[in-house]
């Protein structure tokens, strides 16, 4: 049998990645961390009767694709957590359903971990209750349910309009949606997305969704601070002309855009040959997601000395869909609130309950500290997510602060594995590779 | 054994510290208050080196029997006298530590232990039965007897340099190599970085490992690294952890105490550390290399089935983090403190391995007090620099 690759990720990338590697005749694995493969995007429902409508493009792009998976050699691993490549060079995953951790030495090892969700830090936003609208909708595909009560939709992007859209279609459209850029669809934005017309069909389709509910977005209008109240959510809103307003809600969804994951996703040098695919590459979302887990497919093949072809087809879809991904986002404001007026509580590292105070303190004094001694001693990427979350933000606050010298965003976050916390009962189970002393 | 700074006396007299770490921020901080002028150098940031990525043990309970025993009961207090003055702050926990001992052979290695610890005037308290799982509610059923060394506790080794940094008086000149000194009649008399040459009336180097590269015969000071884990937060029900757990083998793994069959290029001795946040902090390895950027599945998890061997409760609980860290480890297992040849008005403080935490506030101390011609406080006369034969390397 020939050496294997490795994929992790069982979204469109991931997918898309293993099935044209097991065509090449490779002998392939493909890890999911959920109970069935389609990533965020693609999420499957755990009871397929309660399932939530999406664009029907995007549906039958993924059966056509699973399908294939299907047929094809491809083994399929799910509940399988990507864990790092260890400093020998080994990649492990835990098996959350066996609770073992696993290894492997792949001879190649395929990275298709999606997009990260931003939200950028506004007071109240650590409190329960507040979500990402990526996070909410993921849920709702799980599901096929809306969550009951008071819903608001805040933020940026075109994920706010899906999302809010497919809870109207369940009968329970956010009460507000709000969208931070005053930017509405502009003569230009059409022009430059008319060799891509289905996000057009797709977005006039959630306008009409929600224009029919009466909770269409409300553009030039964000969340200055959110706050508990009887058990509910006290929202500060401003709006177009600046005037504060309050709304008392159940549940706040944010999304601030979408970064790529790339948590753990740095080769050491004695590892296996290592390529990332899909929006853990560059965020462009499923259709091209697809068309660069063939790209990554073909780049693993020309390392382990296989013959490829050329993939013209994919590359055409790469290009368009990164002129489309541009003229999409050149409407909305991912910025999020101006860290000048925010108050000193609010929390920047979720993790740890670590507030702006502390990071404005440390900054406070003459001396130049480093990345490192804000990190260390104010413990922004020290928890869990080693920084996954607040990182971003907290490298571009301290670059506000300073002239010349802004920290890279590396030096604070964490690129260790394990890249997600494993229980120490699946460490145990490694076989140790020689006597204990 | 004080060595006067033989320069006439100005006002203020100058020094430049080499090396951010506890040591020279230690150093920095006393010689600043009695008057001197102080710069610190630092390659990196503050805290950069072994002094980061630290266990935070201000202990005495693992300590080699003889000088280092005596140096760290002394540390101890030292770190109390600074507390009681307001200058640390809340940053010493006091707390005993627990060693344990699992069979009849380690009960053996405790108990030879426990005696010098004793005759060190640490206070102890041998637990067995019913005050041993009284006592450490986490430690497991296979624990047969176990050590509670009193009088000693914790400090995070970085946030000990940023509270000396805070208290200020002196600049810290950060991503600043000192790549050599210049010399006039026997003396050094200034500092030479990328950005130029500064004037100095002494030095101090406190580099840890970057020591070595200013000193002439190598060999003295070589990498010992250390594999550490980071865990989640316990539960409020989770099972008492009344301070650090020390497995037994540490003490052997450590060289504290000797024991057949330990191979020198890598041991695992075992501490269990609970820290103020609920977490813990479980290690470490010593390891003869010097890739401080790698940590290794194998080692983890050999650490991991040791501690839960010794506190099962842990595997309820996850890796958040694992990091290694390199300490400046001599052939001696002994620090290396005080004047360099080479120059009449250099002094050195390294080699602390895995005690830096522990001795650091104290050896700064003492570096002041030599360096000011003051009588020194304690004994170091065995950790004298002329053991190796040291000298100034561009002084030769």
């Amino acid at each position: 049998m020939s050496a294997e690759v490795l994929v992790i990720g069982g979204g469109p990338a991931g997918a898309s990645a293993a099935l044209h590697l097991a065509r090449a005749g490779l002998h392939v694995t493909l890890c999911e961390q959920g109970p069935r493969l389609g990533g965020a995007l693609h999420r499957q429902p755990d009871d397929p009767a309660q399932r939530i409508r999406v664009p029907r493009a995007q549906s039958q792009r993924w059966r056509a694709l699973s399908t294939a998976l299907e047929a094809s050699s491809v083994q399929i691993l799910c509940r399988h957590m990507f864990a790092g490549i260890e400093g020998g060079g080994t990649v492990l995953l835990e098996d959350r359903a066996s609770g073992r951790l696993v290894t492997r030495r792949p001879a190649a090892l395929v990275l298709a971990l999606g997009a990260v969700e931003r939200v950028t830090p506004l007071p109240g936003w650590q409190l329960p209750g507040v979500t990402t609208v990526g996070g909410l909708q993921v849920m709702m595909k799980s599901t096929g349910q809306a969550p009951d009560g008071d819903v608001l939709v805040a933020g940026s992007g075109p994920l706010l309009l899906a999302l809010a859209a497919q809870m109207a279609a369940l009968g329970k459209a956010p009460v507000a949606v709000l969208e931070r850029s005053p930017k509405l669809v502009s003569p230009s934005v059409i022009a430059s997305l008319i060799t891509a017309p289905a996000y057009l069909r797709e977005a006039s389709h959630y306008l009409l969704a929600l224009a029919r509910a009466g909770a269409l977005p409300q553009h030039g209008t964000w969340v200055r601070a959110i706050s508990p109240r009887d058990g509910r959510l006290a929202v500060t809103i401003v709006d177009r002309h600046g005037r504060d307003r309050e709304l008392v809600v159940d549940r706040v969804a944010l999304h601030d855009g979408l970064l790529p994951n790339q948590n753990g996703t740095a080769a050491p040098s004695n590892g296996p040959f290592v390529v990332r695919a899909g929006d853990c590459r560059e965020v462009l979302g499923g259709v091209a997601a697809m068309a660069d887990g063939r790209h990554a497919a073909k780049a693993v093949l020309a390392h382990l000395g296989r013959s490829t072809e050329a993939e013209p087809s994919a590359t055409r879809v790469l290009s368009r869909e990164r002129r489309a991904q541009a003229a999409i986002n050149a409407l909305y404001d991912y910025s999020g609130a101006d860290p000048a007026w925010l108050p000193d509580e609010t929390v920047i590292c979720r993790c740890e309950g670590r507030t702006l105070g502390q990071l404005r303190d440390l900054l406070a004094s003459s001396d130049p500290v480093s990345a490192r001694e804000i990190k260390l001693n104010g413990r922004f990427g020290m928890g869990a997510c080693q920084g996954r979350f607040c990182a971003e933000w907290v490298a571009a606050f301290i670059a506000a602060q300073r002239d010349g010298e802004p920290p890279a965003v590396s030096e604070i976050i964490g690129s260790r594995w394990p890249v997600k916390p494993v229980p120490i009962s699946a460490f145990v189970t490694l076989p140790p590779s020689r006597p204990s002393e | 054994m004080p060595h006067p700074a033989s320069s006439p006396p100005q006002s203020p007299r100058s020094v430049a510290i080499v090396g951010a770490g506890i040591v020279g921020m230690s150093a920095a901080h006393f010689l600043s208050r009695a008057g001197w002028q102080v710069t610190v150098y630092d390659a990196g940031a503050p805290a950069s080196g072994a002094t980061g990525s630290a266990d935070g043990a201000v202990s005495i309970a693992s300590k080699k029997p003889g000088p280092l025993m005596t140096l760290a009961v002394a540390a101890v207090r030292f770190y109390e006298h600074l507390t009681e003055t307001g200058i640390l702050g809340d940053e010493y926990l006091p707390r005993s530590t627990f060693v344990v001992a699992s069979d009849q052979e380690e009960l053996g290695v405790l108990e030879r232990h426990a005696s010098h610890l004793e005759a060190s005037g640490v206070s102890i308290r041998l637990l067995k039965g019913a005050a041993l799982t009284g006592a450490i509610g986490a430690a497991a059923p296979s624990a047969i007897a176990a050590v509670e060394v009193q009088g000693e506790g914790h400090a995070v080794g970085y946030r000990v340099v940023e509270r000396l940094r805070r208290l200020g008086g002196f600049p810290i000149r950060r991503n600043c190599r000192v790549s050599g000194f210049n010399f006039s009649k026997g003396r050094i008399v200034g500092v030479v970085t990328e950005d130029g040459v500064e004037p100095t009336d002494a030095v101090l180097l406190a580099t840890g490992l970057g020591s070595a590269s200013f000193l002439s015969g190598l060999g003295p000071i070589r990498p010992r690294k250390g594999q550490l884990i980071v865990t989640d937060r316990a539960g409020a029900d989770a099972p008492s952890f009344p301070g650090p757990l020390m497995s037994c083998r540490y003490l052997v793994s450590k060289g504290s105490q000797a024991a057949p069959g330990v191979t020198e290029s890598r041991s695992l001795g075992l501490v269990i550390d609970p820290l103020r946040t609920g977490q813990f902090l479980i290690g470490g390895s010593r390891e003869d290399r010097d890739d401080r950027e790698t940590t290794d599945a194998d080692v983890v998890a050999t650490l991991l089935r040791d501690a839960v061997e010794l506190a099962p409760s842990l595997a309820q609980l996850r890796v958040i983090r694992v990091f290694a860290g390199l300490r400046a480890a001599t052939s001696d297992g002994l620090p290396i403190v005080g004047r360099v040849g080479g120059a009449e008005n250099l002094w050195i403080a390294t080699g602390f391995e895995g005690d830096g935490i522990c001795l650091g506030p104290l050896m700064g101390r003492l570096c002041q007090q030599m360096i000011c011609g003051e009588p020194v406080a304690h004994d170091i006369s065995s950790l004298d620099a002329a053991r190796f034969g040291l000298s100034l390397a561009t002084a030769a």
